[in-house]
């Protein structure tokens, strides 16, 4: 009867000590976790939507992962430890990625900005020196109509700098920027035409 | 002696025995639902590559839900004692977020392929409108709010090609749809101005067909200015032998009612005055006998009728001059040339040369088809 009972606790001491062979990696999870977050604080999912993608996909991966090794009766979660370290890399690359890019952006949109109101500037000169002859200024309606309109577009782009919104910004600027080099165009083919002579400048 | 036999025995056996309820454990555990989970996950990755977060959100949405759901119940599963999991749910799970996701992204390619030609078609159509609305009314005096609707129609519809070409075809779509909204209507209120404008064209027709046939009649010169096309055309027994272009005053549209309103006049007139050197400021000068007898009556019936003022003058000094050839529409209501086409002109013509001008030699609806 002794020999029995002590066979028996020794088969259920030998499967406690099998079974609790690995831990759950609790910490390098919400490590990677957090840094996922950052990535996502740093607007990853805006300027590096492939890298944040990928990261997003490597921890649900992960997570999978650590739920197939809870569910066995001896975990093993060294290749799960492996690849947290892995994602918790490529999180902070992606962070760091994410704010390289949108200063690019921010700094693409200042250079932008200041290019196209040298351009408005311009053309504000230009238009005082178009073709009027003895009437008033008209006949260039149309094209003041277009100026205002690049005036108002810029802005809001400038509204969209402010809110941090550098992408939306920078595609309204070059949409702006496009028109008010037609305009300079115009307005310099218009004058060259009247007066023989092409403004310089841009 | 015996007593050792068997604790030998029983270790022998032990250590025979527990592989084999090792592995007999192993077997009976439940087989955890890892394969079903790493297809959905694949699914909602691919769904997610073919941006089905936008295109087909709330089936992209319900595929991560589902997902999620899967995951919860995996865990809730794995707190169980290891021999009690059923892991039937999380397969259940995971099996419908995997259909989802490949629902989401089967429909996503195809919404994304719908969108992308719905833009480009509406692409050309709205570049062919703007270039329409350029061609008809670039000169043409628009109020001032359908001006400021048409400005901002082509800078969204600019805006929305920027968009397009960085593959956001949604953002794309919503510019172009109020681009759309905008230049359509402009159009429409323009064209409505526009078919205004060519009411009077049976009345253009007749003076320019009586004009021609004077010509041929008089084996002379005729002249007609065409306000719309901005062209002044030279006759000799019917026939065309010049054409020069031509600038107008900037409220051309319509024809002469005051002094001072910058039109135009439309009439049969002809060559009062011929003026050059230090007689005219404009190079060279043709003066026209505007107002004509028509003029005239017409002018009379809207002061007493009240549309003008009974203080308004009819105006006068209409003439075709040079120093034109500035590309816009600048005179006070006389036509003005480029210097070398008056040249051409001064000498063909004399006191008393018909000069016809009309709203458009062309109908309006000729002029749409162009």
């Amino acid at each position: 009867m002794k020999n029995k009972v002590f066979m028996g606790l020794a088969a259920i001491a030998m499967v406690a000590v099998l079974s609790s062979c690995g831990k759950k990696p609790q910490a390098e999870i919400d490590a990677t976790n957090a840094a996922i977050t950052a990535a996502q604080t740093a607007e990853a999912a805006v300027y590096v939507p492939d890298e944040f993608t990928a990261v997003q996909d490597s921890m649900k991966t992960i997570m999978s992962e650590v739920q197939v090794q809870e569910s066995k009766l001896f975990k093993n979660f060294g290749d799960v430890k492996t690849k947290l370290a892995a994602t918790l890399t490529l999180a902070n690359k992606a962070a760091v990625d994410a704010a390289a890019k949108k200063e690019e952006v921010k700094q693409e949109v200042d250079t932008m900005m200041t290019d196209i109101k040298a351009v408005i500037d311009e053309n504000g000169t230009l238009m005082k020196r178009a073709p009027r002859g003895k009437e008033g200024a008209a006949v260039l309606e149309a094209m003041k109509t277009d100026m205002a309109t690049v005036a108002a577009s810029v802005t809001e782009a400038q509204g969209l700098n402010d809110q941090g919104k550098y992408m939306d910004a920078l595609n309204k600027l070059k949409a702006a920027k496009e028109k008010a080099d037609g305009i300079n165009t115009e307005l310099k083919d218009a004058i060259e035409k009247a007066t023989g002579r092409r403004p310089g400048g841009k | 002696m015996k007593k050792g036999w068997r604790w030998v025995s029983v270790i022998i056996i032990i250590i025979i025995s527990a592989p084999l309820v090792i592995l007999l454990l192993i077997h009976l555990t439940p087989e955890p639902p890892a394969a079903g989970m790493e297809k959905a996950r694949k699914a909602i990755a691919e769904a997610e590559a073919v941006n089905a977060s936008t295109y087909s959100r709330k089936l992209y949405d319900e595929a991560l839900a589902l997902y999620d759901s899967a995951m919860v119940s995996w865990q809730r599963q794995n707190r169980r004692f290891i021999y009690f999991r059923n892991f039937d749910e999380v397969a259940g799970y995971a099996g419908r977020s995997e259909s989802r996701a490949l629902e989401a992204a089967e429909n996503s390619s195809a919404m994304s392929t719908n969108l992308e030609n719905r833009i480009r078609k509406k692409y050309t159509i709205l570049n062919r409108l703007s270039a329409e609305i350029d061609t008809l009314f670039g000169t043409y005096p628009l109020n001032a709010e359908i001006r400021n609707r048409i400005s901002r129609g082509k800078l969204l519809l600019k805006e929305s090609e920027i968009l397009y070409d960085n593959g956001d075809y949604f953002s794309a779509y919503r510019k172009l749809t109020d681009s759309e909204n905008l230049l359509t209507a402009s159009y429409e209120h323009a064209s409505s101005d526009l078919k205004d404008y060519f009411k009077a064209y049976s009345t253009w027709k007749k003076w320019i067909d009586k004009t021609l046939n004077d010509s041929r009649s008089s084996h002379s010169y005729s002249i007609i200015i065409d306000k719309f096309s901005r062209k002044c055309l030279v006759y000799l027994r019917g026939k065309m032998k010049y054409e020069f272009n031509a600038e107008l005053g900037s409220n051309w549209v319509g024809n002469k009612r005051l002094k001072g309103d910058k039109a135009t006049p439309e009439g049969m007139y002809r060559i009062a005055g011929k003026f050059e050197g230090g007689k005219t400021k404009y190079y060279k000068a043709l003066l026209l006998n505007y107002p004509n007898d028509d003029d005239r009556e017409r002018f009379l019936s809207e002061v007493k009728n009240g549309t003008l003022p009974s203080t308004a003058s009819i105006g006068g000094l209409i003439e075709i001059h040079g120093q034109g050839g500035k590309g816009v529409d600048w005179t006070e209501g006389c036509i003005a040339l480029q210097d070398k086409a008056m040249d051409v002109l001064y000498r063909l013509v004399r006191k008393g040369t018909p000069v016809t001008i009309v709203g458009s030699m062309i109908d309006l609806q000729s002029i749409l088809k162009r």
